[in-house]
């Protein structure tokens, strides 16, 4: 009977339960529950707060305020407490206390929380700061395909500019508020307190614990002499106490290359080159290859009626003809694994995170595979009641590599351009097809490079880390010491196999091997005090640091290995003959620093630091550099007169500062007058510099040999001193919903390390590094967050935009030709990436035109017509300007995060504007006069002819009278671009069912990135390469799908 | 706790100690280098000497100073650029046709400075070698001799290129090196200079050298017999020559005699041998560029200058530059009398295989020209064909075969995509000394004395005809060739005799690197050069816009550069802006 009860009474709710769709809570006995009800308003104005979250704490009761700010929810009981949280508010707990009805005023959070920020060798609160700091959302990077970090910062700070190709694991530049030098502008990377040279692509993204980008000088300044191109702060992670948990992640991503030019087939090239023929009154039975039906029409003009192509290319070679698309036949469809567990353990007296990551690449380039393992131990130990830290960070990494090859004609994707189509890949005995007779050029089968390449691996071994001691001497007074260092083994193992394809052969097959071993260490020591005075608050560091460098390379190369086996390869193997190479290079600092921060009432803040180095690369006269900074800060929403009259200001500082950093990027022996004997280097591509010579006329053997003088030493080299302005804004506004920062800088750089051009009848060893020019930089950052949720929708957008525009303002006379310009226009007053050339003006439609224009030899109807600029007449070297900049004006990113009870949304949109790119595709794409025996682009089929004149590309023609290939505006191109770079969508299990299968988490997600791109299709500067974001000759960005998963134990 | 006050100040101290131990840290020597001051003993002057001949072999396609061939060939009615297309190494196009060349064309900079490289070397050679006494060096003096002249060689090739250049000797310091101009000299006071350089050579070389790189004192007299014959023809600001100095001309007489009786050098027997790399070192060659292979170095000390010039059959594979024009081919026609066809020649051409059977020829032609269906480098089982031309719709069928070495030498070396070989780069040929003499004869009107200088140059072309045969013992080509004989057939007067050494010049050195720069100092370069393109540009559309500008084009423009990095201290040569 009581079990009948029972029974019933389950079926009964079982019912309920299905009908009413009682939450899960609702099945909770009912006697014990209590309905608590109120309404929630903003402490500052009384207004009511809708969508506040309401939880009963310890369990997943909850509830959310409706539109008027009112609530009700029952409570199992009336000893519960009761949790409100709003974006924007401080979160208040409430003992129900029995009560039924609990009005609650939440107040905004007025500070931005207690999240701090590492900002070289301490750490600040981030309301504190008064520098350009960016703190990066580490979110943003988690599941970026990628596994470099940088690569997946594009567009997220404003401010930060970064470049990538689609290289399989590497292809980064960065540079941080554009351009401030000559030379490199990447800036210093610091992980876990140790500098690094290379960068991060060693690490594991889901290590990264913070990045923070130190932008300005003010900021930057503490590392003086490296950080004029801003410092980039990473911290891995370190578990907090009570944090002991699994996680496990995974994702497969699938690529595809979307970029692929569009190319001529067999008989479209055989076409092309007939007009041209024929517009240039050749008679097309001289073409080679090719052979011809065509005919005269009534109106004189020649009608092609066919192309012949022959079956052969060379009966010989066994080379038949065929119509090959070179981009399909070296790419393939991409595949990533990446694979990641971590566990960490915090307790009281010190915690443990160790990690292991594994990612393989295969690439859309046929046989240009990576892979990576990174393996990561952190850990540290409190004694003394935690007044004494020790611990250490450890990273691991190995990478390997096969490098894109570079034969005859250059990369695989350059030769898919201009690799004839008529060329088959294999001969049909299985050989390598290539170029043979008359009309081919003496570029090599890209297939053949790349599967000859198959054995040739670049491998990295990285180890870096770091141990420290923080010993808390008094409360206010600690000591930190850290010794880091980097130890990186690239070994790089180069075949060249025996081949013959068409008439391009290699008869003796040979190794190179090349070795780098990078050894750096840093040291320092630092004391922190912190003492108070009434409402003043004053932290005091002081430190000293040491940094030591070594690179060490040997190389070596033997030739003649009998079996061509990747594992014969190998020195021994070799019979002919070897060579061999190395060298050791470093360079030392030693440094003093110091930094004073003071508060006042958390409303006035000041910080000023002072840095001297000394470094090995500078002579005796100008060793040591000293760079100041000071910065001010005024938190206005601290003041009573915000609070009172604009409580809807949750944040305003205003920030100010100025500083000085360096820059010694110069040889580490610049300061030398030296001589090497120089007994012979590679002088394929250009002139050697040998010192041996047969002066006996002996044919073979050891030569006799000297001394040349490499380089005229300067003991008046010193820093190059950037001085740099920042005012800034951060600002939020409604209880932080939008928040966001402005910041304005101008800086300059001067005495700029440069290695000037000099005059010629000095002769061997004329360079000598010089202090010489200046630069200056200017430019706006922005950032706005707006985060908020209607009806359970979360969201949260963020958006940057940045521009900076760089200028030289000094240069020695004599360097004036070491960038664009001609002799009477000089890259003084522009911008470093300036383009310099002619102005096309369209192409001449007619006699007329072409007899009326001003004197140009080559000039012709048909052809492309230059600007006589100065107007006198001719057109000639002085007819050139600045047409273009390779740099954007700005840049910006756009990121909207959704999420919907289990469902999260995010997107990411990148863009830059403003900036011009150099297509020097555009001579194969567009012309068949400029090279002659390549392939060319479609967009020959789209020539100008007489019946044909609404183009912008010029007449088909088999030689370059008009000299079309010199640098003009119709190889500028608008390179900007709105790509819309990620699109992910994720999904959570619920809580109920992860606490059934014993997971914190589980979340799924499908994410594709590089999606669309936008960009500019029309006009005579449309973007007609590859891809505006990467328009060189570059490995191409693919676009990728993945899908992947993360657990949490 | 104490223990860990004890650790700070321990660690506070080893700071301390550390900090004033700095000046010792930031203490960094460069390594696998040297200074100046160790390379004061005879030995290493020694190697600075040896270092300063190795920059003779670093000459290079970008640069190529010792082979010459953009400068002087493609320059002149001789050769065509060649290669994948214009665009191809577009500045020696821009030097083909003049009309595009400007003063910033980066490789009359490279040119200039690769030069001055040389010079440099030499120069620190020369102030090493002053600071010993004999007696420590007993070759002082002869070390001293060689760097003069090979300081003589630098600035004769930057004379006849630039015309005006900064002259210095090493007792100029390089902190003062930027005070010294261009036009610091007149032209002719140049020429002096750079005689001067090899009259110290002269007067203190051995006749006979050890070392077959090191010059003797008879290379000394024909390198200065070719300078003074340069200065002989005097020409004004604007490049036009005006008169032609009596006693330089004697003075060639002089110096070519010397060499001529010293009967250290001869011709060899065949034509062809001159251009084998067997044959380097041996008599015909007066003073050569030493090349070498499997030395140790990455490459090998090869003439990498002209590695862009071999053509593109599969045993070479690259890249066909240096074509030989359709004029040049025409220029050796030979007339019923074996004589050349002065006036005639141009007006059709010879180019498919029964042009030369029914057309005769100096046998010069097969050892100069790669001709489709005429055996290479007098091996009549390796034919040359048509598929070993690159860009044959652009500049047709021919390839340079002067400079090349058949595929089975062992001097051959692929260096990358390019092919290059050891053979020595001779610098000067024996017949030069004997043509330089003819030519001075016949200019102060001895023409008597230089017909048989003349005729022995083409009595060896006549006694090259036998290897030049196709495997079935046919002749290649329909040969012809005969000496002057005055009377017989021809008559030798002293115009005539000019106009038959001019010819002679041409095609006993044809494609290597000379014609443009004997163009310019015999003066006719103007008139020959736009002949050539009013009749060449219909045979190659590319040539249509070729057009020499007198008074202008006779020299490169001093680059830009130069002039920059001078502070305008340096004057643009005349009409060039």
């Amino acid at each position: 009977m009581k079990y009948r009860k029972m029974f019933a009474l389950m079926v009964c709710y079982s019912i309920l339960f299905l009908i009413c769709k009682v939450p899960s809570y609702g099945a909770i006995p009912a006697q014990q529950n209590v309905k608590v009800s109120g309404k929630v308003t903003d402490a500052s104005d009384g207004s009511s707060l809708p969508g506040v979250n309401i939880v009963v704490k310890g369990t997943q009761i909850g509830t959310a305020t409706n539109a008027k700010g009112q609530y009700e929810l029952t409570v199992p009981s009336s000893a519960d407490t009761l949790e409100f949280s709003y974006i924007g508010y401080e979160t208040q707990t409430v003992p129900v206390k029995g009560r039924s009805h609990i009005n609650i005023a939440l107040k905004p959070k007025t500070v931005i929380g207690k999240e701090v920020a590492v900002v070289g060798y301490q750490t600040e609160k981030k309301a504190d700061l008064t520098g350009a700091v960016s703190v990066v959302n580490t979110k943003t990077i988690k599941n970026s395909t990628y596994n470099n970090v940088m690569r997946s910062l594009q567009g997220h700070v404003a401010g930060v500019n970064i470049l990538t190709d689609g290289t399989p694991g590497g292809g980064t530049m960065v540079n941080i508020r554009g351009l401030s030098t000559l030379g490199n502008n990447s800036p210093l990377y610091i992980i876990d307190g140790v500098p690094t040279t290379s960068g991060l692509s060693n690490l594991d993204p889901n290590d990264i614990q913070s990045i923070q980008v130190l932008k300005d000088a003010s900021a930057a300044s503490i590392y003086g002499a490296r950080a004029s191109n801003g410092v980039i702060i990473v911290t891995t992670k370190h578990p907090k106490n009570g944090e002991t948990h699994v996680d496990v992640s995974s994702s497969i991503t699938s690529e595809d290359y979307a970029t692929k030019l569009h190319v001529l087939n067999t008989v479209q090239r055989g076409k092309v080159l007939w007009q041209a023929a024929i517009n240039d009154g050749v008679n097309p039975s001289s073409l080679p290859i090719y052979s011809y039906k065509w005919h005269k029409n009534s109106n004189g003009n020649a009608v092609l009626d066919k192309v012949i192509v022959p079956t052969w290319v060379s009966k010989a070679d066994g080379i038949k003809a065929a119509n090959t698309n070179w981009y399909n036949q070296i790419s393939q469809p991409g595949l990533i694994q990446n694979y990641n567990v971590s566990v960490s353990n915090g307790t009281k007296n010190g915690s443990v995170y160790f990690s292991l990551n594994y990612n393989k690449n295969r690439g859309i380039i046929k046989k240009t595979n990576y892979n990576k393992i990174v393996a990561r131990l952190n850990s540290n130990y409190k004694f003394l009641d935690g007044k004494l830290k020790i611990g250490e960070n450890l990273n691991l990494s190995k990478g390997r590599q096969t490098p894109v090859p570079s034969g005859a004609g250059g990369t695989p994707m350059w030769l898919a351009l201009i690799v004839q189509p008529i060329l088959p890949v294999h001969t049909i005995n299985g050989g390598w097809a290539g170029p043979a007779g008359s009309g081919f050029d003496d570029r090599d089968n890209p297939v053949r490079l790349l599967d000859q390449n198959q054995w040739n691996k670049n491998n990295s071994i990285e180890t870096m880390g770091n141990v420290y001691v923080k010993y808390n001497i008094l409360p206010s007074l600690a000591f930190k010491s850290n010794f880091g260092a980097e130890y990186v083994n690239d070994f790089n193992r180069l075949i060249r196999q025996r081949y013959q394809s068409g008439f391009l052969t290699r008869n003796i097959n040979s190794l190179s091997i090349n070795e780098n071993n990078n050894l750096n260490w840093d040291w320092h020591n630092t004391l922190q005090y912190k003492t108070s005075y009434k409402q003043n608050h004053f932290t005091f560091l002081g430190g000293m640091e040491m940094v030591y460098k070594r690179i060490n390379y040997i190389s070596t190369y033997t030739e003649k290995f009998a079996i061509q086996n990747n594992n014969y390869f190998y020195n021994d193997a070799g019979t002919g003959n070897r060579n061999n190479g190395g060298n050791d290079t470093g360079f030392q600092l030693f440094s003093f620093f110091g930094k004073v921060n003071y508060n006042y009432q958390n409303r006035y803040l000041v910080t000023g630091t002072i840095r001297r180095d000394g470094s090995s690369r500078f002579g005796s006269n100008n060793r040591y550099g000293i760079f100041p900074a000071v910065s001010v800060g005024w938190r206005a929403s601290q003041t009573q007169f915000i609070r009172d009259n604009f409580p809807f200001i949750s944040n305003l500082k205003l920030r100010a500062g100025w500083g000085q950093t360096g820059n010694q990027d110069i040889a580490n022996s610049a300061r030398f007058t030296l001589y090497a004997p120089n007994y012979g280097n590679d002088n394929t591509w250009g002139p050697g510099n040998g010192t041996a010579y047969a002066i006996s006329g002996q044919e073979t053997g050891t030569l006799p040999a000297g001394f040349e003088r490499t380089q005229t030493g300067n003991p008046n080299l010193k820093w190059s001193t950037k001085t740099e302005t920042n005012v800034g804004i951060d600002y939020g506004f409604f209880a932080q919903k939008l928040s966001g920062s402005i910041d304005y800088f101008r800086s300059n750089t001067n005495n700029i390390l440069i290695l000037p051009p000099y005059l010629g009848v000095i002769g061997d060893g004329g360079n000598q590094w010089v202090n010489g020019a200046s630069v200056s930089n200017h430019g706006l950052e922005f950032k706005v967050e707006y985060q908020n949720h209607i009806a359970g929708l979360k969201y949260d957008i963020t958006g940057t935009l940045s521009g900076s525009r760089d200028k030289i303002t000094k240069l020695p006379k004599s360097v004036f030709n070491a960038y664009p310009g001609n002799s009477v226009k000089h890259i003084l007053g522009h911008p470093m990436e300036s383009y310099f050339g002619y102005v096309v003006q369209g192409i001449f439609q007619n006699k007329q035109e072409v007899q009326n224009s001003a004197t140009q030899p080559g000039k012709g109807v048909g052809r492309l017509r230059y600007k006589d600029l100065n107007g006198d007449g001719v057109i000639n070297s002085l007819d050139q300007k600045y047409i273009g900049v390779n740099s954007p004006k700005f840049s910006y990113g756009l990121n909207a995060d959704f999420s919907y009870k289990h469902f999260d949304l995010s997107l990411f949109l990148q863009g830059v504007q403003g900036i011009s790119v150099y297509n020097p595709k555009k001579m194969y794409t567009d012309f068949t006069s400029i090279w002659n025996g390549t392939n060319y682009g479609t967009r020959t089929l789209n020539a100008w002819t007489p019946t044909h004149r609404n183009t912008y590309i010029p007449a088909l023609s088999l030689a370059d009278n008009n000299d079309e290939a010199r640098m003009s505006t119709y190889y500028i191109e608008n390179g900007s671009y709105l790509k819309l770079r990620s699109a992910e969508i994720g999904y959570t299990l619920p809580k109920r069912i992860q606490k059934m299968v014993g997971m914190r988490n589980l979340r799924v997600y499908v994410r594709g990135e590089n999606l669309l791109t936008f960009k500019d299709n029309k006009g005579p500067n449309a973007f007609t390469g590859p891809d505006p974001a990467n328009p060189n000759n570059a490995y191409p960005r693919p676009r990728q799908i993945s899908v992947g998963f993360d657990v949490k134990f | 706790m104490k223990r860990f006050n004890l650790l700070i100040i321990i660690g506070g101290l080893l700071v301390i100690t550390l900090a004033s131990c700095k000046s010792n840290f930031l203490n960094y020597q460069p390594k696998g280098v040297v200074s100046s001051s160790q390379l004061n003993t005879p030995k290493r002057a020694d190697q600075l000497v040896t270092a300063a001949y190795a920059s003779l072999g670093n000459d290079h396609w970008t640069v190529p100073f010792e082979d010459m061939w953009p400068y002087g060939d493609v320059r002149s009615d001789d050769a065509y650029k060649g290669g994948g297309g214009t665009s191809d190494q577009g500045g020696y196009n821009d030097m083909e046709l003049f009309s595009f060349m400007r003063p910033d064309q980066p490789k009359f900079d490279s040119i200039w400075f690769r030069l001055y490289v040389g010079i440099s070397r030499a120069d620190e050679a020369l102030r090493k070698l002053k600071t010993l006494n004999s007696k420590d060096f007993p070759q002082k003096t002869e070390r001293e001799a060689e760097m003069h002249f090979i300081r003589g060689h630098y600035y004769f090739l930057l004379k006849i290129l630039f015309k005006h250049i900064p002259f210095f000797t090493a007792d100029t310091p390089i902190d003062s090196l930027h005070t010294i101009s261009n036009v610091q000299y007149t032209s002719q006071q140049l020429w002096g200079k750079i005689a001067n350089e090899f009259q110290i050579a002269v007067n203190n070389l051995p006749d006979n050298q050890q070392d077959v790189g090191r010059p003797t004192k008879y290379a000394a007299e024909a390198y200065l017999a070719k300078v003074k014959l340069y200065q002989a023809y005097v020409q004004d600001k604007a490049n036009n020559v005006v008169s032609i100095n009596k006693s330089d001309l004697q003075q060639v007489v002089k110096l070519t005699s010397d060499v001529i009786n010293s009967g250290k050098y001869g011709l060899l027997n065949n034509f062809g041998g001159d251009f084998m790399f067997k044959n380097d070192n041996t008599k015909f060659s007066v003073w050569a560029v030493q090349r070498s292979i499997n030395d140790g170095t990455p490459n090998g000390r090869v003439d990498m200058g002209n590695a862009l010039n071999y053509p593109m059959n599969p045993s070479y594979g690259c890249c066909w530059f240096h074509i030989p024009s359709q004029n040049l081919v025409n220029a050796f026609k030979t007339n019923k009398n074996g004589l050349p066809e002065f006036s005639t020649y141009n007006n059709s051409s010879i180019k498919d295989s029964v042009d030369f059977q029914n057309q005769t020829v100096d046998p010069r032609l097969d050892y100069t020209v790669g001709i489709p269906t005429h055996p290479w480098k007098d091996d009549p089982n390796f034919v040359y064909e048509k598929s070993w031309a690159r860009t044959p719709d652009v500049y047709g069928y021919y390839s340079s075969m002067k400079e090349a070495q058949l595929p089975s030498c062992s001097c051959l070396k692929k260096v990358g995509p390019f092919y290059a070989d050891s053979k020595n780069t001779v610098i000067i040929r024996y017949a030069d000394v004997l043509l330089w003499k003819a030519e001075a004869l016949i200019q102060l009107g001895r023409q008597n004395e230089a017909l048989p200088l003349i005729n022995k140059v083409r009595e060896q072309a006549k006694n090259s005809k036998g290897s030049l045969k196709y495997s079935n013992g046919k002749p290649i080509s329909d040969y012809h060739i005969e000496t002057y004989k005055p009377g017989v057939n021809c008559t030798w007067t002293k115009d005539y005799a000019l106009k038959a050494l001019h010819w002679e010049d041409r095609l006993e050195f044809a494609m290597e690197g000379k014609r443009f720069f004997n163009l310019v100092r015999w003066g006719i370069a103007d008139s020959v050069m736009n002949n050539y393109f009013n009749t060449e540009k219909a045979r190659h559309q590319f040539l249509s816009n070729g057009h020499f500008q007198k008074n202008k084009d006779e020299y490169l423009p001093i680059p830009q550069n130069q002039i920059n990095f001078s502070h305008g201290l340096y004057k643009q040569n005349y009409g060039w802006k």
